[in-house]
């Protein structure tokens, strides 16, 4: 600056002039101030990001939080995850291009529509129409490169069920905005989009390698039975978790809408039968609890069916002698059930079965839960039809449920979906003896060995449970050809660690069952071979030298002569 | 600058300081476009080069452009350019959707770009021409507020708010400059602290509200819009303080971090040179700025001082947006970072910049040498 001040004769008004440069002077060092702020500002900021680096590791695993939480099973299986998919869209109202040639382009590469369908929406001027909700990048490509600007492409979180089909039911589906509809999604619907805790999936009590096993045997034999439905139940006695719920016919929850709303129905909590004779071991050890039962060698008249009124209690196969409790259960005898359960009355009959929540609808964490057919009045009849599982309708999972507090120390639990850590288990309630549930295990293992259960036998695996036959109610009484069969087991009977519960809903025989579409022949298979194919995977080691011991009820049971 | 006799005169007058500087910042771009391609001339390497080429030797003919001729054209070229402007803004209307520049068939031209240095030589050439007594009158206010106002406003409509931002801050710093009163400024700041939210709900559009929101909080929206911040720090971060080498970074090889050799280059440059890098670069950026203020500084005329201030200013302009966005200090306003990020717009009027800035340090030079 000193030169420009050097030079006075340039100035025509010195005293302004030099007023204004001082001025400038003045002015041109705050802004190189100001340049040198800044310049310092963006060198510390670069100094900074440099050496600390502006990202945590984790902020840059934030960026891969997803915006609903993933659903796991209880070893860790993605079973539900949100992934950023490709949805394609158009806005029929910016075409550039001609919707007539554009429309068979687009029904060749998107081929669930035809060109009318295409060429439909392109005309109605609409803003914006999507075309298809999710689709991979090559499709997006594809389309891209039709070159119509009117295309639109947009990311989208979607929810993707990895397995599709597997465990349906249990996991639900979402809406288009996120939010769980139906199962666990709906369940879980504000901790997995809960900011704070959707980084972390949510594990449930489902094995999905046992879920996929039943869901295989159980299709497997709804196609081979032609039945019109299936369900099976994998539950572990001790904590009430439940390992595999299966109901069919299944839907693909990433594509809901292509499925019939009854597949979204899922029979194991929602549907409720009559159980039929899987409630037998249900009202003897209810009976052996209260005394009415003193001994397994007591014997009843199973000679001539029971009247109530106008009803006969008969049994399908009479045995035409008196039975003691071992061979009522391995005959399956109706007969003998309802005598017993005329000896208790009907209030106790009736306390039992409220004990065991039939009256309400069953215990779990799903939303989806249907009400109980509980006997409006429970008079003679009912006492006794009830017994042997006709006149109320539950769910299987109620049934499921029973049957571990029959085996596990007479302790009911509520069901969980959710994996439930070492010794945490509900404390539950007790609902049988310590005593009762032992000889239950017995009586249990005997129906398999010897009596209507012996096709769920599965070798090494002490399987025991009961088979339950029941004429599907129909306009105006029941069907005689119609049946829900049941198979309820439990395994391995010397140390009871599962519940596993197969029905198929109206199955009309097959060469293997020889046309008969008895439990026996048609749901006890698929128990036998749920039990083979997922017993190592929950730890249950086949020893065919293991056994309970029988030792007290195996001379009571009759033999024809030859066969002692 | 006085070189052997042998050199001719012409070429040792060249300022050959600023000149090692321009070409040391563009062969550094070309160096890190060549990597940002994977090691590839092309796409970008090439065509930037050619481009580099081409714009020196344009600057250098600039320069021969006395500083008189500049005075003389500033108020046309301000409304040429005006005219350009408008132009552009009815043809958007026509052709449909936001347009910013005229396809001259060998270039796009864009107006507003040009507008960045009419502006300043406009309003240079204004308060040139007004009496120095009254600078402290109204009349010293309000035409120069009016030729910032119009082009700034066409521009923002277009909707291009990083470029009128540019405008007007280059047209405030030459009436800094010019002496208007302090307290006109430090009352401008004042009025923005509570115009600015107002602006801010109301006067922006959607995508610019966005981005100025996700500048203020970029991991709420980490794969969106956001993305682009996010990312742009993770590569600078991730290059540490001597970078990955050369052809190393990993950021922008795989297209993790967006416009990678546009806006965001200084980026991808950080992360294989890491903080040296970016410190040697700032450095050139600030010396080619300091150049330009000397000039100023040193020169004679009313006119020429404030042109050439404004002119440095607007080049700081660019440099320092560019880093402030890319460091995460600013919104994403889309000014690339000049002679650095590969396209011809901004590398051409920061290159007239340095032409005419060269233009009014030659005629001072010369005059100063005939006294």
């Amino acid at each position: 600056m000193t030169t420009l001040v050097a030079r006075p004769h340039r100035v025509r008004h010195a005293g302004q002039r030099y007023q204004w440069l001082v001025t400038a002077h003045y002015r041109l060092m705050v802004m190189m101030l100001v340049f040198l702020g800044v310049g310092l500002l963006i060198g510390l900021r670069l100094s900074y990001l440099a050496v600390f680096g502006d990202e945590p590791r984790s902020r840059v695993a934030g960026t891969l939080v997803p915006l609903r939480g993933d659903i796991v099973d209880r070893n860790g299986v993605p079973l539900a995850r949100t992934i950023d998919a490709w949805s394609i869209g158009v806005h029929p109202d910016r075409l550039l291009g001609k919707p007539e040639d554009l429309a068979p382009q687009l029904a060749a590469l998107l081929p669930e529509h035809d060109a009318g369908w295409y060429l439909a929406v392109l005309r109605s001027g609409k803003s914006f129409t999507y075309l298809r909700r999710r689709a991979l990048p090559e499709l997006v490509a594809k389309i891209n490169a039709l070159g119509e600007p009117a295309m639109a492409f947009a990311r989208e979180p979607e929810r993707l069920y990895p397995q599709t089909t597997l465990a349906a039911h249990v996991l639900g589906y979402t809406d288009f905005d996120g939010h769980g509809v139906t199962g666990m999604e709906r369940v879980l619907d504000d901790r997995l989009t809960d900011p704070a805790q959707r980084g972390t999936p949510v594990a449930l009590s489902i094995d999905s390698r046992v879920q996929a096993a039943m869901e295989s045997e159980l299709f497997a034999a709804m196609t081979s039975q032609q039945a019109v439905g299936a369900t099976g139940l994998v539950l572990d006695v001790a904590t009430g978790e439940v390992i595999a719920m299966a109901s069919m016919p299944v839907y693909n929850p990433n594509k809901v809408g292509q499925s019939p709303p009854e597949a979204r129905r899922n029979n194991v909590t929602q549907s409720v039968y009559e159980l039929g004779s899987t409630f037998k071991p249900i009202t003897m050890a209810a009976a052996i609890d209260d005394g009415v039962v003193t001994s397994m060698a007591k014997r009843y008249d199973a000679t001539a069916p029971v009247a109530i009124g106008r009803f006969r209690i008969k049994d399908d196969h009479p045995a035409g002698r008196w039975l003691n409790v071992p061979e009522t259960l391995i005959q399956s005898s109706n007969i003998v059930t309802a005598r017993i359960a005329d000896e208790m009355g009907q209030a106790r009959m009736e306390a039992v079965f409220r004990n065991l929540g039939f009256d309400k609808p069953p215990v779990i964490e799903l939303r989806e839960k249907g009400r109980t057919l509980w006997p409006r009045d429970w008079g003679r009849a009912t006492t006794l039809t009830t017994a042997y599982g006709h006149g109320i309708a539950v769910t299987p999972l109620h049934l499921a449920t029973a049957y571990a507090a029959l085996v596990n120390g007479g302790t009911l639990r509520p069901a969980t979906l959710y994996r439930v850590a070492p010794g945490k288990a509900a404390v539950g309630r007790r609902v049988f003896t310590e005593s009762t549930s032992a000889r239950m295990r017995q009586l249990l293992r005997l129906v398999v060995m010897q009596g209507t259960g012996k096709r769920a036998e599965a070798p090494g695996y002490r399987v025991g449970g009961k088979t339950g036959t029941a004429e599907k109610p129909q306009a105006g009484g029941y069907s005689k050809s119609v049946n829900v069969s049941t198979f309820a087991a439990v395994f391995p009977m010397d140390k009871p660690r599962y519940v596993v519960i197969a029905m198929l809903d109206a199955p009309k025989g097959s060469a293997e069952s020889s046309g008969l579409t008895t439990a026996g022949y048609t749901a006890a298979p698929v128990v036998s071979r749920v039990i083979a194919r997922t017993g190592p995977m929950l730890g249950v080691i086949p020893d065919a030298n293991k056994e309970i011991d029988l030792s007290d009820l195996l001379p009571l049971i009759w033999k024809p002569k030859g066969h002692e | 600058m006085s070189g052997p006799s042998m050199i001719p005169a012409p070429l040792a007058q060249l300022p050959w300081k600023l000149l090692f500087l321009v070409m040391a910042i563009g062969g550094f771009g070309l160096v890190v476009l060549y990597s940002a391609a994977g090691g590839h001339l092309k796409p970008w390497a090439m065509s930037q080069g050619i481009k580099f080429m081409v714009f020196i030797v344009m600057a250098l003919v600039i320069a021969r452009i006395p500083e008189q001729i500049w005075k003389a054209a500033a108020f046309p070229l301000y409304g040429g350019i005006l005219i350009l402007l408008l132009l552009v803004e009815m043809l958007g209307f026509v052709g449909g959707g936001s347009q910013r520049w005229l396809d001259l068939g060998i270039i796009r031209l864009q107006p507003s770009e040009l507008m960045k240095l009419a502006i300043v030589l406009a309003v240079a050439r204004f308060y040139d021409i007004l009496p120095a007594g009254q600078i402290r009158s109204w009349i010293a206010i309000w035409p120069a507020a009016l030729l910032i106002g119009i082009p700034a406003l066409l521009v923002m409509v277009q909707p291009d708010l990083g470029t009128a931002l540019m405008i007007i801050a280059g047209g405030l710093t030459v009436m800094f400059l010019a002496g208007l009163p302090l307290r006109l400024f430090v009352g401008g700041v004042a009025a923005l602290a509570i115009i600015a939210p107002l602006a801010f709900f109301f006067g922006l559009h959607d995508y610019q509200r966005n981005r100025v929101l996700i500048f203020m909080d970029p991991e709420s929206d980490p794969l969106g819009a956001g993305y682009h911040i996010s990312q742009s720090k993770i590569a600078i971060g991730s290059g540490g303080i001597f970078g990955k080498g050369f052809l190393n970074g990993t950021q922008s090889h795989l297209d993790y971090l967006p416009e990678g050799h546009t806006d965001f280059v200084f980026a991808t440059m950080a992360e294989e040179w890491g903080l040296a890098g970016g410190v040697l670069l700032i450095t050139a950026f600030i010396l080619v700025v300091r150049w330009g203020l000397r000039v100023g500084q040193r020169a004679n005329s009313r006119f020429a001082r404030l042109a050439a201030c404004g002119l440095a200013t607007t080049i700081f302009f660019y440099v320092a947006i560019n880093l402030m966005m890319v460091m995460g200090l600013a919104p994403v306003v889309g000014i690339p970072l000049p002679l650095f990020s590969f396209g011809g717009s901004a590398m051409m009027t920061v290159m007239i910049c340095i032409g005419i800035l060269m233009g009014i340090e030659r005629s001072n030079r010369g005059r100063s040498r005939f006294d």
